[in-house]
């Protein structure tokens, strides 16, 4: 919960001293917009739920890179298949999210089972669906959302696309329920919705117990009767299914496709996330509240490079920068705490 | 050794499976006696270059030569150095690539040149031993979208420009291109924004300028798919028709877009000719003929400005090179 406090207070500093920024340039904040709000939130939503899969994995010291793939493989393979089989586009993405949890089933498998280490058995996985992908379009680009109708809301629309009368003609003011409607982003929905799941599967069930517990160590959780091998497999297929439903809505989101590129590096989004969200590498923490946090740091870090007219050459250290900062803090701040325990356990004793 | 001997098999089947997925004209063919064989190297895998490849075909069957395409999957300079080795041991006359990183290919460039006749295309190398280049002249292409963007916003403003990376010496080119044709026009450059290539950050790059320059007059997308990402932003922005979109290439969406009136042109280039021109030029070379080469060592292929008027014609077309339907 810590964390959780610490990744808000961080959220709320770098807001602040954004629009501080802004009001000494310009007397105004275009960073605390609504406009902006408008902007950001499909994007956390976005990136939010592939951080959320990745999460499940970490928790369990594991790890995904294949998760971008995943994305690239899923939007592609069911451009095509709804192009060249002219099945209805439903049903398409079904079998293609099959496909993904057949894909996660065999990741699991093979940490589980087989012991291999999921950082090669993923990496491979990161190769070989970019290259499905690649091979079963031909290397052309393709575009998805036209076919899904209705459904292409999911990646693209808010909940004023919901609203009996639909979205008022551009131009005509809104009134203020309406412009909040205007916001709320069907990919963020989506996310709050696989976190709500998530988060009572992590934080309230036993098998989420399990589930850290074998993070922490996989020995121990085995001895005391945990199902170590099945709640892993579990934990890679929830990944690859998230990361393909992710893959949808990202097709929705940006339409045009290219094979080789899209869900390039997405992987790498999604962990940051998590890390930053307060997820160990080595397993056995994390919780959802921190994992969706985390993304909307990188998120707004990404926006604001943007609204301050920091040079683009300058993200990647803007971004770099704060995650490390971020994380060099948090650690700080968990080794004082730990003085602290021991200073009042010694006292106690001592008393 | 039993190990061994289960990786060599499976090393085997793998091999034998290969060949039905190869595509036609990577299949390996007998060594025909006489026939030259001249190799295309691309920089990643595109829409553009399936456009180059028709380009290809068609030289390959009217001057009956064999035309090896080569799609580097990673798109690294690197990959592109094993490819060319692995092109001259399979006997190549020539080489005609699109080097990914010109500066620092350098070396390898020149050893490529040393065994077989290379020219670059669609982008040059000039500081190597290259023979000629054979592609767009970026710079031309940047004026050309300088006119289309005084055209849409007569009376002056604020442009913005989105693109992959700047460090691409075509990016520099069109920019510069533009930059110069737009010069004393009441129209300036307000920033550069880039995306390293991921789609998504380009169309949020967009959203968040419209935010942050609401006075912003026209949008300048410089490469393929910055088009369609602007488009992609501009509209949930809520400001189509707002502000003006001049971008370059012909990806679907954005001649649908100048179809539809949102984009106001789009610069192509011409890979059709890239292709059909880079097999002519290496087999010319190939039979002794050095005379194809120009004095300049440049053959530029020119590019097409398509507006709203001429867009259907161009798509028509680019629908029967790329056998899309």
């Amino acid at each position: 919960m810590r964390k959780v406090f610490g990744l808000i207070f961080l959220l709320v500093i770098l807001s602040g001293l954004t629009a501080a920024w802004e009001y000494h340039l310009m007397g105004s904040s275009r960073f605390l917009s609504l406009a902006n709000l408008k902007n950001l939130l499909p994007w956390i939503g976005l990136y939010g739920i592939l951080a959320l899969g990745q999460a499940m994995v970490i928790i369990t010291g594991g790890i995904d890179l294949s998760v971008g793939s995943v994305v690239g493989m899923v939007g592609i393979l069911t451009a095509v298949l709804v192009d060249k089989t002219a099945m209805p586009a439903i049903l398409a993405a079904l079998i293609i999210l099959c496909l993904s949890a057949c894909i996660g089933a065999g990741h699991g498998l093979l940490v589980a089972k087989v012991n291999m280490q999921p950082f090669i058995v993923t990496l491979c996985g990161l190769f070989l669906y970019r290259g499905i992908a690649r091979f079963a379009a031909e290397d052309k680009s393709q575009t998805l959302g036209d076919a899904f109708g209705g459904l292409s809301w999911f990646g693209a629309g808010t909940v004023l696309d919901l609203l009996p009368g639909g979205p008022p003609p551009p131009g005509q003011p809104m009134s203020l329920f309406m412009s909040w409607a205007s916001i709320l982003a069907a990919p963020f929905l989506v996310m709050l919705m696989v976190a709500v799941i998530l988060g009572a599967f992590l934080h309230f069930s036993p098998w989420g117990r399990h589930l850290l517990a074998l993070g922490a160590s996989e020995d121990a959780a085995r001895y005391s009767g945990v199902r170590t091998v099945q709640l892993k497999i579990l934990a890679y297929i929830t990944c690859s299914v998230i990361a393909g439903v992710a893959g949808l809505l990202f097709g929705f989101k940006i339409r045009s496709l290219g094979p080789s590129n899209f869900g390039e590096f997405y992987e790498l989004y999604a962990i940051a996330g998590a890390v930053l969200g307060g997820c160990s590498l080595r397993g056995g923490s994390g919780n959802v509240l921190g994992v969706v946090l985390g993304v909307a740091l990188l998120m707004v870090l990404r926006n604001l490079v943007n609204l301050l007219q920091i040079s683009s050459q300058l993200e990647y250290v803007v971004i770099g920068g704060a995650i490390l900062i971020g994380v060099f803090l948090d650690e700080m701040f968990t080794r004082r705490a730990e003085r602290m325990r021991k200073k009042s356990v010694a006292g106690a004793r001592a008393a | 050794m039993r190990g061994f001997l289960a990786v060599m098999i499976c090393v085997f089947l793998a091999a034998g499976c290969g060949q039905p997925f190869l595509a036609p004209n990577q299949q390996p063919s007998p060594d025909a006696p006489g026939k030259i064989r001249v190799a295309f190297v691309v920089n990643n895998a595109s829409d553009f270059w399936k456009i180059a490849e028709a380009g290809t075909t068609k030289a390959a069957n009217e001057l009956g030569v064999e035309v090896l395409f080569r799609i580097p999957s990673a798109g690294t300079a690197e990959q592109q150095m094993q490819i060319c080795q692995d092109l001259i041991t399979l006997g190549v006359s020539g080489i005609a690539i699109s080097p990914k990183d010109p500066a620092n290919q350098t070396a390898m460039l020149n050893e490529t040149a040393a065994r077989c006749n290379l020219v670059t295309q669609d982008s040059d190398a000039p500081q190597s031993n290259r023979l000629c280049y054979i592609g767009t002249n970026n710079y031309e292409a940047g004026r050309e979208a300088g006119k289309l963007i005084k055209e849409c916003v007569p009376s002056g403003g604020k442009v913005m420009f989105f693109v992959g990376t700047m460090d691409a010496q075509n990016a520099q080119d069109r920019k510069k291109g533009i930059d110069d044709e737009l010069a004393n026009s009441g129209i300036v450059l307000d920033d550069v924004r880039t995306d390293e290539t991921d789609r998504a950050k380009a169309v949020a790059n967009v959203e968040d300028s419209l935010l942050s320059k609401p006075d912003l007059a026209c949008l300048v997308g410089l490469w393929s798919y910055n088009g369609p990402a602007i488009l992609n932003g501009v509209k949930s922005s809520g400001k189509l028709g707002q502000v003006k979109i001049v971008c370059f290439d012909e990806e679907d969406a954005t001649l649908q877009g100048v179809k539809d009136g949102h984009i106001y042109g789009t610069v192509v280039q011409q890979p059709f000719e890239f292709g059909y021109q880079s097999v002519r030029v290496l087999t010319d070379l190939a039979k002794g003929n050095k005379a194809v080469v120009p004095e300049s060592k440049c053959i530029y292929i020119p590019t097409l400005s398509i507006k709203q008027d001429g867009v259907d014609a161009f798509w028509a077309r680019l629908k029967s090179l790329t056998g899309k339907s």
